[in-house]
């Protein structure tokens, strides 16, 4: 066992060799830095992801907002079968506002018993319409109501599609 | 990508709309100018353009292809003035039509006041109960009941009722105070479930 005096100067020394700057060798510092810079050890690689993660989330967000389109969502279509009774027909169009009044865009098909029919969406609003048979004859929907707003001299019907609780 | 492209070109030269190719070059640059100043009043441009289409499929003449664009816009503007600055293209061509039918602006105004919008139907149906031979008055009169609490649904199917008691020989003006009465019944006991009218 030490005596109190002995025992004091060693703690005197340890202390003062704890006290003594570690000096470090500056090649090695410089290796761990090159080292912690390298990609392969993931440390630096991962800063670009830690980073880049707001603007990957930015861009999944804009993506799922394209892809669900809000903006386009007016209001919903519904489809309406237009029917026209006409056993001597060659052909039958249905032209009217929904179409840009278009033959090409809304041949009716031919049924047994001559009945043409086709079905279109349309969405709320009122729209004028009519038959075209065989290219040159005009004829209004004998089931719907006549436009009486013609300004053309030829038969006209319209068909209007509601906006709430229809 | 490309109709994006296409539909940005024709939102900033409306004259490049491909359909008008249909008309004659006269009758395209004289429905183009109706068409813009109706843009810039703030009324539905697509309303004008179906009509000039229409003219020429039905191969209408230029003057009267104009003369329906015009009067068409003129038209909408004073159902605009009726149904106010927020009503939607589809109400105005309703609009539109009930005038022509023989309503008067202050129907039209009176109904957008009583009926939760869209008033679409209210004044399509005002409109074709006048195409099936029901007097304007007696037209307007009816909607201007039933609009506050009826549905569209329940709109529609009035005008069936009217237009089957006329089929089967009922005077328009009799057929629809009677399915008036009976509408009104089945209105007011929907209307104590929902009330999609207002106030």
């Amino acid at each position: 066992m030490f005596e109190r005096q002995d025992e004091e100067d060693v703690v005197e020394r340890v202390i003062r060799e704890l006290r003594q700057p570690v000096s470090i060798d500056r090649a090695l510092d410089a290796r761990v830095m090159s080292e912690i810079a390298r990609p392969e050890t993931g440390l630096v690689a991962r800063r670009p992801l830690a980073r880049a993660w707001p603007w990957l989330a930015a861009a999944a967000v804009l993506a799922a907002v394209a892809l669900a389109r809000p903006w386009s969502r007016g209001p919903r279509p519904d489809a309406f079968q237009f029917v026209l009774v006409a056993p001597q027909a060659a052909s039958v169009a249905l032209v009217g506002d929904f179409n840009d009044w278009d033959p090409a865009r809304a041949p009716m098909h031919a049924a047994r018993g001559g009945v043409w029919a086709t079905m279109i969406p349309l969405a709320p609003g009122r729209y004028r319409y009519a038959f075209l048979v065989n290219g040159v004859e005009w004829r209004a929907d004998p089931g719907a109501p006549t436009a009486r707003d013609d300004d053309f001299g030829t038969p006209s019907s319209v068909v209007t599609v509601g906006g709430h609780g229809t | 990508m490309i109709l994006t492209a296409l539909l940005l070109v024709i939102a900033q030269n409306p004259a490049q709309d491909p359909r008008y190719e249909r008309l004659d070059p006269e009758t395209r640059a004289r429905v183009v100018a109706i068409v813009d100043s109706a843009r810039l009043a703030g009324l539905p441009s697509e309303p004008l353009i179906h009509r000039a289409l229409e003219g020429a499929l039905k191969n209408a003449g230029r003057e009267r292809i104009v003369i329906a664009v015009h009067r068409l816009a003129a038209d909408l503007g004073t159902a605009r003035d009726a149904l106010g600055t927020k009503a939607t293209p589809p109400e105005l061509e309703a609009g539109v039509a009930a005038l022509r039918a023989g309503a008067t602006p202050a129907v039209l105004t009176r109904i957008r006041d009583v009926r939760r919008p869209p008033v679409t139907m209210a004044l399509a149906v005002l409109a074709d109960l006048v195409a099936s031979g029901v007097p304007a008055d007696s037209a307007a009169a009816a909607l201007l009941v039933l609009a506050p609490t009826a549905r569209d649904a329940d709109l529609v199917e009035f005008r069936h009722a009217v237009e089957r008691d006329i089929a089967l020989g009922a005077p328009p003006a009799a057929a629809t105070s009677v399915q008036l009465d009976a509408a009104s019944v089945k209105v007011d006991a929907n209307a104590r479930n929902a009330r999609p009218g207002k106030p």
